[in-house]
């Protein structure tokens, strides 16, 4: 279902990236690049109010001609950005929000690692395969 | 107008101007000619009216015209075709670049400078927050319309060649002027023609261009005068004529040329026509080079990489700068040439003035009455209401509306109204009411008939309609209304959707844009322009996203990578559209944003297409650097695309290198050089063995550092070195270094010797995934020769170095540097590489960097065999600094705050003249010894310079493992074959018999004092090695006492003849296996038995026994066979060993596996006096058990024992040297005993089926009476835990002799006959002599009291031994002297036949001199029998 899997450092640097192997992965590289710019925006508009019960799902960031791309910020700002092939209308933002909390609760293990360097670039098994299972499903 | 920012306003209002038509007389052509302009041009700098114009609208209110410019061209003008207008906009954008000579990544963006790469850096870590603050700021302060000037150009020449269409009137011509020279010679029938001419041309119909705004267009008549040439009478009189004739309003007198062209060029005048004409070339300031680069085709040609995803493979477009524009006459070929060479000021304020009259005496009002004209009109046929009635009935009706619309938008897009049909005439109306800057009258007009329009679904008109009721209501001053900006959006959508008019839609699109920028509606904006971006034209999509992107980083919270990735976008659409310049830059501003945050494919991307834009655009520098970036960062990038990467890199680089003529070499950039791990060594590499000769280790590259060993090579050679200088070590003394390397201390310059080699080891690490090829590998060194012979302070020479290629060969001779001709590093392979330099003249050196060939590696490709030849790779040459930096500096508080490091002169060696240098090799070196084996080997020391050598000594970790024998010996084979099958020892042909004895001083061997002999000095024939003379001596090894492999160093110490010469050394490091032998354990015994008058008499008396345990505890079955005891020999100061007391007849002993034998000996003390005089000298006493005795007192026999004596005594005497004094002293002296027993064997050994004879010797030192001493030395227990104590320890009880201990002060002993016959019947008393030896065996004088009167109490003893007393004095009182023994004769009186115990004496000793100390000494007195016979 999803076509590219990102995880954004606070710093903005990736920490992981993942795309499915047979798109092109520098244009995802591209795309989950530009879309920080729409993170930073959504989280800087909400983020001014209520700073505690903000919700981490910032929705659909932006279209573009054949994905869709999703943001989701923890509260240590980090970034996860999900983009979803267009033409898969069979989404809903529910399934969307589930794959957020997912991939929140596994990279939340693998900062619990404590061989793991905070602001290393991810290399987990069991965090690869739950990208993975991610974008097998119905792709 | 490329430099000057107009507002919005100003620029919508200057798109759209009144037009004019000329048409000109062949006469007044060449009037204006001289002017190398024609009429139009002539005039256009003038087209701007500077003083505010009036009208009047229909409702009679004044409508002010401020800043009108009008356009005048020449009527024949031919609208250009798409494609001509395609390479005119790209010729307009190629030709207008950010200023040069600013650097690449300087960022200009319209109106300002972004140094974007300053701040990034600066800010690296809390980077976005303060770029955000940058752009803002930026943002904020200027002007709202972010431009760029190519776009701005694009612009304008795109809205100059806008085709005049029929659904509006804008640009249609609404006059035209007729001009004649007043030279004609019948002017007012040259007016008459032009002025049908032009009618001909407006309503014959024949001509589809020029557009007419009007039917009736104004007819202005212009005379044209050349004051310089012509009648100005005549001219005069045609104009009153016309005036007549047309009426003041509609004629002018236009007089130019006040003086002739040859007019020098000294008087300046401004040329006010420069900037309108040839625009393009006028604004680029493009060097002729870099325009040839422009029109250059891509010389470079690569695999296009695949999964590039932008590829960047850009087709050869429209980049020749030939300008071909036709347009208002304007001649093609336009001259450099200054225009209105003859026009004076005065001619320049006259063509103002004209065009100011022409302006308000003629348009104006042309305008203003036809505005009022079309109003009638329209109001007559009262057609508004009802048109705006049906309209929006139309609009508001119903919910089927839009689809029907849709339905018919097609059928009606292509509609056209006939030229005066009613809708068109307000468009016309509104049209010239926005020509005049009526905007309120015009905006009402456009909005009534895009009504009109709309219910026509005459949609290309609706929306030419909607757009300017947008337009006119943005202009309107005081902004009654808002700006409609889903007019524009509807417009652009139905021209582009619709109309299929891209033009006419991007006209829409950059008006709108501009608009909304202006009202800070970035996004929108932003949205607007990317939307327009299309697959038709490159040129116009690179240029809306760039400034999309620009949209984007001007927003209120600036989107910096949305403005990154749409810089990328538009440049690979620059690109495509062969704008490389502008590529460059694009992706050369993207990158700003992009470097250094991790997201590397991203990078590496940007950084590939940088460096090929670079390349082609000849700025190879940059190529160069952008490649470098993808290759050194460690790229995630496939092997493919890696490979690629490379191999471009070394095209670019080989063209670069091949075209400059740059002496020094640039640095590449692969493979990664790890320069903190070069190694130095210096030295030649060392031969390790050959044949049967086994080099000396030494040290060489191929050994790990050991911090441990080096210590101890450190401390052997300060050893050496104290011994060397007389016991002191120097104060700078510093061990050698030989191997210099990130852990050695690099503080000082290391010493090289001329004609040794300098190897340099570095350490290569590819990070890529494809192979890398390196050829002609070496060093890059600079040299100071200097001659270390003259006093310092000489001038040194000059620095040379091999920096250049050709200088190489030549400097050969000074140091010739090794060359490694190829050298591969497999994918992400940590590869060294050993380089050598042979210096041949002192100095100082300097190895800078390394010098090498890059290429890759050839694949070799089954397919690529047939089609392509194998070519050689690419290698490109260049060279990689080899930049150490020293250990970081922790010793002040300034250094420890800061980072500091020290210096690191590894690569800095000082060759100096030259020195000895030895090679050692060793001859028959066994790599396995018994425990206690003696074999012989050789040693040949060679000097390989061309230097005599001295003082060579040797140190050791292990002194007692080897000897070179001692000076007296030399009783040996001259060489090793001779020596084979030679025993060791030496040796004597005698039967075994009594000990012999022979005295010897250890200093013979090179012992003295108690200091551990680590040093042995070698002794060398006449005390030195001369130059290529070589030496072999013996040396005797023996096995090491312990079993198990030792690691034993051997470090040669030698210096030059010469003084104040550096020593130098040679390591050596042997392993040995020891392999157990015999275990030997001896214990001494005091003996009873006084040694026998005559025998021994001189022996001093007293005796011990010896006896010695032999065990072979030799595991390998299989080897030895057996051994034999062959000898047992003694060494002492004060003992020797006398006879051997064997008891069993096997002389020769022989012990098999795990067999053990017994051996006992008698010892006697030795002389005294001799002992006194020599106390440091030791006898040796052999005692051969076959027929050939050892001559244990010399080489090696004695030489090991020294060796091996001096080292158990230092540990075994040490606590007891405290006890000198006193009672216990002398006590404990009495039972001490040093004796050392030598064991000497042999072994039968079966090896290879050949039967060997191994030798060794054991010692043993026997240190006191009854206590067991053993070879093979004791295991330490190992430590048990102690029990934490905390209180302190009694002390230690005052340590008093043990009765044990005194008793054996006085040895006692009876003699008598065993048996005695008595006849008792005769004689009833038996009277026997009794002899009471008593002998002292200690040190001091002794007193003794034997009493007699004893008996024996005990009831048993009573039983068995029947009584008998003693006769004569019961009691005596002795003094002993030391040793002394004396006899006293006893009798004993029995009464019958019996056995009788005659050992009831007793015998107290008591020290002579410890008055106090009552006597302590029993003698235990023993049984002594004697039996009594009756006869």
């Amino acid at each position: 279902m999803a076509v590219c899997v990102a995880v954004i450092a606070k710093e903005n640097y990736p920490l992981y990236i993942r795309s499915v192997p047979t798109q092109n992965e520098l244009k995802f590289h591209y795309t989950v690049h530009t879309s920080l710019d729409v993170v930073e925006e959504k989280v800087s508009a909400v983020g001014k109010a209520l700073p505690d019960q903000r919700e981490l799902y910032l929705g659909l960031l932006y279209p573009t001609e054949d994905y869709k791309v999703y943001g989701y910020v923890t509260n240590s700002k980090v970034k996860f950005v999900i983009v979803v092939d267009s033409s898969n209308t069979s989404l809903r933002d529910n399934e969307i929000r589930s794959m957020f909390r997912k991939l929140h609760s596994s990279f939340t293990d693998v900062m619990c690692n404590p061989f793991y360097n905070p602001g290393d670039t991810i290399q987990s098994k069991s965090f690869d395969s739950i990208v993975s299972a991610m974008m097998v499903q119905s792709s | 107008m490329a430099q000057c920012a107009q507002s919005v306003q100003e620029f919508v209002q200057d798109s759209f101007v009144p037009t004019v038509a000329v048409l000109c007389s062949a006469d007044a052509e060449r009037v204006t000619r001289r002017n190398n302009l024609s009429f139009p041009e002539l005039l256009r700098p003038f087209c701007r009216l500077t003083s505010e114009g009036h009208l009047r609208d229909p409702n009679n209110l004044v409508v002010v015209v401020k800043g009108l410019r009008i356009s005048v061209t020449g009527v024949n003008t031919q609208p250009l075709q798409p494609g001509e207008v395609r390479k005119l906009l790209s010729q307009a954008v190629s030709g207008c670049q950010p200023p040069e000579g600013l650097p690449a990544n300087v960022v200009t963006a319209g109106d300002y400078d972004l140094n974007i790469s300053d701040r990034s850096v600066k800010a690296s870590v809390p980077w976005y927050s303060d770029w955000k603050d940058t752009f803002t700021q930026l943002s904020s302060s200027k002007f709202y319309t972010a431009t760029t000037p190519w776009f701005e150009a694009y612009r304008e020449n795109f809205l100059q060649s806008m085709p005049a269409s029929d659904h509006e009137f804008l640009n249609h011509y609404l006059a035209c002027m007729l001009v004649v020279s007043s030279r004609e010679a019948a002017p007012t029938e040259q007016f008459q023609r032009l002025s049908q001419e032009q009618h001909r041309v407006q309503h014959s119909g024949e001509y589809t261009h020029p557009k007419w705004f009007i039917p009736n267009t104004l007819k202005y008549y212009v005379l044209l005068h050349d004051i310089s040439d012509g009648d100005e009478q005549r001219a005069d009189s045609v104009y009153e004529d016309m005036k007549q004739r047309y009426g003041t309003q509609c004629c002018y007198l236009l007089k130019i040329n006040s003086r002739a062209a040859a007019a020098g060029p000294a008087e300046q005048m401004p040329d006010p026509w420069s900037q309108y004409l040839q625009k393009s070339r006028a604004q680029s300031p493009v060097s002729p080079e870099a325009s040839d680069a422009l029109s250059e085709s891509h010389p470079l040609e690569l695999d296009q990489t695949s999964n590039l995803g932008y590829p960047g493979n850009p087709s050869v477009a429209v980049n020749s700068i030939d300008t071909s524009r036709k347009q208002g006459g304007l001649p093609a070929s336009s001259t450099p040439v200054a225009h209105g060479a003859c026009l004076t000021l005065n001619d320049h304020d006259r063509i103002r003035q004209f065009i100011q009259e022409f302006t308000f005496r003629g348009l104006l009002p042309h305008i203003e009455k036809n505005i009022r004209q079309l109003n009638d009109q329209l109001v007559s046929r009262k057609g508004l209401s009802r048109s705006l009635f049906s309209a929006t009935k139309k609009w508001f009706g119903g919910g089927k509306v839009p689809e029907k619309s849709i339905a018919e938008l097609k059928n009606t897009a292509g509609l056209l109204y006939p030229p005066e049909a009613p809708e068109l005439q307000i468009r016309k109306m509104a049209d010239l009411c926005f020509l005049v800057q009526h905007y309120e009258l015009a905006y009402s007009c456009y909005h009534t008939a895009k009504k009109d329009f709309l219910s026509d679904q005459a949609m290309l008109y609706a929306a030419g309609a909607l757009e300017m009721a947008a337009m006119s209501a943005f202009l309107q001053s005081g902004a009654p209304r808002p700006y409609p900006a889903h007019y524009m959006e509807t417009a652009i959508q139905t021209y582009r959707d619709v109309c299929k008019n891209m033009v006419l839609a991007e006209r829409c699109a950059l008006f709108s844009a501009e608009v909304l920028k202006s009202q800070v509606k970035y996004s929108e904006a932003a949205a607007l322009l990317i939307k327009m971006t299309s697959e038709d034209s490159d040129l116009r999509s690179a240029l809306l996203l760039e400034q999309a992107a620009h949209c984007f980083i001007n927003m209120r919270s600036p989107m910096v990578r949305k403005f990154a990735f749409h810089m990328i976008l538009s440049g690979h659409r620059f690109s495509k559209a062969g704008q490389k310049r502008h590529a460059l830059r694009c992706y050369c501003q993207a990158m700003q944003v992009y470097k250094g945050k991790g997201w590397t494919l991203a990078e590496d991307h940007i950084n590939f297409t940088i460096g090929r834009q670079s390349f082609t655009l000849r700025q190879p520098e940059n190529a160069i650097a952008a490649f470098r970036h993808i290759l050194i960062n460690d790229s995630k990038q496939v092997a493919t695309q890696q490979s690629a990467f490379l191999r471009e890199y070394l095209y670019v680089y080989k063209s670069v290198s091949q075209s400059s003529s740059d002496v020094t070499l640039p640095q590449l950039p692969l493979p990664c050089l790890h320069s903190a791990q070069t190694r130095v060594f210096f030295g030649h590499e060392r031969r390790l063995a050959e044949g049967e000769k086994q080099a000396a280790t030494h040290v060489w590259l191929d050994q790990e550092y050991d911090g441990e060993q080096a210590q101890l090579w450190a401390e052997l050679e300060e050893q050496v070195v104290g011994v060397a200088n007389k016991g002191s070590v120097p104060i700078g003394f510093q061990p050698t270094q030989y191997c210099l390397s990130c852990h050695t201390d690099n503080l000082r310059y290391p010493l090289a010797v001329v004609e040794e080699p300098i190897i340099v080891e570095v350490v290569f690490r590819n990070p890529l995934k494809v192979p890398l090829a390196l050829a002609e590998l070496s060093l890059l060194w600079k040299f100071t020769p200097k001659d270390f012979s003259r006093p310092p302070g000489g001038v040194p020479g000059e620095a040379l170095s091999n920096e250049k290629e050709a200088a190489v060969t030549a400097l050969n001779d000074i140091i010739s540097t090794e060359v490694i001709p190829e050298f591969t590093i497999g994918p992400e392979e940590t590869k060294v590489a050993r380089l050598q330099l042979l210096p041949h003249k002192t100095g100082e050196l300097q190895v800078l960097s390394v010098l090498y060939s890059l290429g890759t590696v050839e694949e070799d490709n089954g397919t690529s065999e047939g089609s392509r030849t194998p070519s050689r790779p690419t290698f490109v040459r260049g060279r990689q600094d080899l930049e150490i930096q020293g250990p970081r500096l922790n010793t002040t508080k300034e250094e420890k705050t800061s980072v500091r490091h020290g210096p690191d002169h590894r690569l800095d060696p000082v060759i100096t003249p030259p020195m000895p240098l030895l090679e050692v090799f060793f001859i028959n070196f066994p790599t396995g010894l018994l425990c206690g084996e003696i074999r012989k080997a050789w040693v040949e020391f060679v000097n390989v310079s061309a230097v005599p050598l001295t003082g060579l000594r040797v140190a050791s970790t292990h002194p007692e493992f080897f000897t070179f024998g001692c000076a007296a010996s030399d009783l040996t084979p001259v060489t090793p074959t001779a020596s084979e099958h030679c025993s060791a020892y030496k040796t004597m042909a005698t039967p075994p018999s009594v000990a012999a004895t022979m005295l010897v001083s250890p200093a013979m061997f090179g012992v003295s004092g108690d200091d551990r002999p680590t040093v042995a000095e070698i002794p060398l024939v006449g005390g030195g090695l001369g130059p290529g003379e070589a030496l072999q001596i013996p040396l005797w090894l023996r096995g090491p006492d312990r079993e198990g492999v030792h690691e034993i160093n051997f470090l040669f110490y030698y210096e030059s003849v010469e003084k104040n010469a550096n020593h130098r050394v040679l390591r050596h490091k042997a392993f040995i296996c020891a392999s157990r032998s015999l275990s030997v354990r001896a214990t001494a015994c005091h003996s009873n038995t006084l040694p026998r008058r005559g025998g021994a008499e001189e022996e001093g008396g007293s005796s011990m026994l010896v006896f010695v345990d032999v065990e072979n505890i030799n595991t390998s079955e299989a080897g030895v066979r057996e051994f034999h005891i062959v000898q047992v020999s003694s060494s002492s100061r004060q003992w020797r060993l006398h006879t051997c007391i064997n008891p069993t007849g096997d002389r020769d002993s022989r012990l098999a596996s795990r067999e053990r034998g017994k051996l006992c000996f008698r010892a006697t003390r030795c002389r005294t006096q001799e002992g006194e005089t020599h106390a440091r000298k030791y006898t040796f006493a052999d005692l051969n058990l076959g027929n050939e005795q050892i001559v244990s007192s010399t080489t090696p026999c004695a030489d090991f024992f020294f060796r091996r004596a001096n080292h158990t005594r230092r540990q075994s005497l040490t606590p007891a040297g405290g006890a000198d004094d006193g009672v216990t002293g002398v006590v404990q002296k009495c039972s001490e005993v040093e004796l050392n027993i030598i064991v000497l064997w042999k072994a039968y050994v079966v090896e290879d089926n050949k039967q060997l004879i191994l030798e060794g010797q054991l010692h043993v030192a026997l240190q006191t009476v009854g206590k067991e001493a053993c070879s093979v030395p004791q295991k330490e227990e190992a430590q048990e835990m102690v029990l934490l104590k905390f209180k302190p320890d009694q002390p230690p009880p005052v340590s008093r002799p043990t009765l044990e201990q005194l008793s054996r002060l006085i040895k006692t002993c009876l003699h008598y006959p065993e048996s005695y016959d008595h006849p008792f019947p005769q004689k009833s008393l038996c009277m026997v002599p009794v002899t009471l030896t008593l002998s002292n065996c200690s040190l001091a004088q002794v007193d003794v009291i034997i009493d007699l009167r004893h008996k024996t109490t005990s009831p048993e003893s009573l039983e068995v031994h029947g009584t008998f007393t003693w006769l004569g004095q019961t009691q005596y009182k002795l003094q002993l002297r030391p040793h002394e023994v004396q006899r006293l004769v006893l009798k004993a009186c029995f009464f019958q036949a019996g056995v009788y115990n005659l050992g009831t004496p007793r015998v107290f000793a008591k020290m002579a001199q410890a008055g106090t100390m009552c006597e302590t000494s029993q003698q235990s007195s023993m049984p002594a029998l004697i039996v009594i016979n009756s006869v």
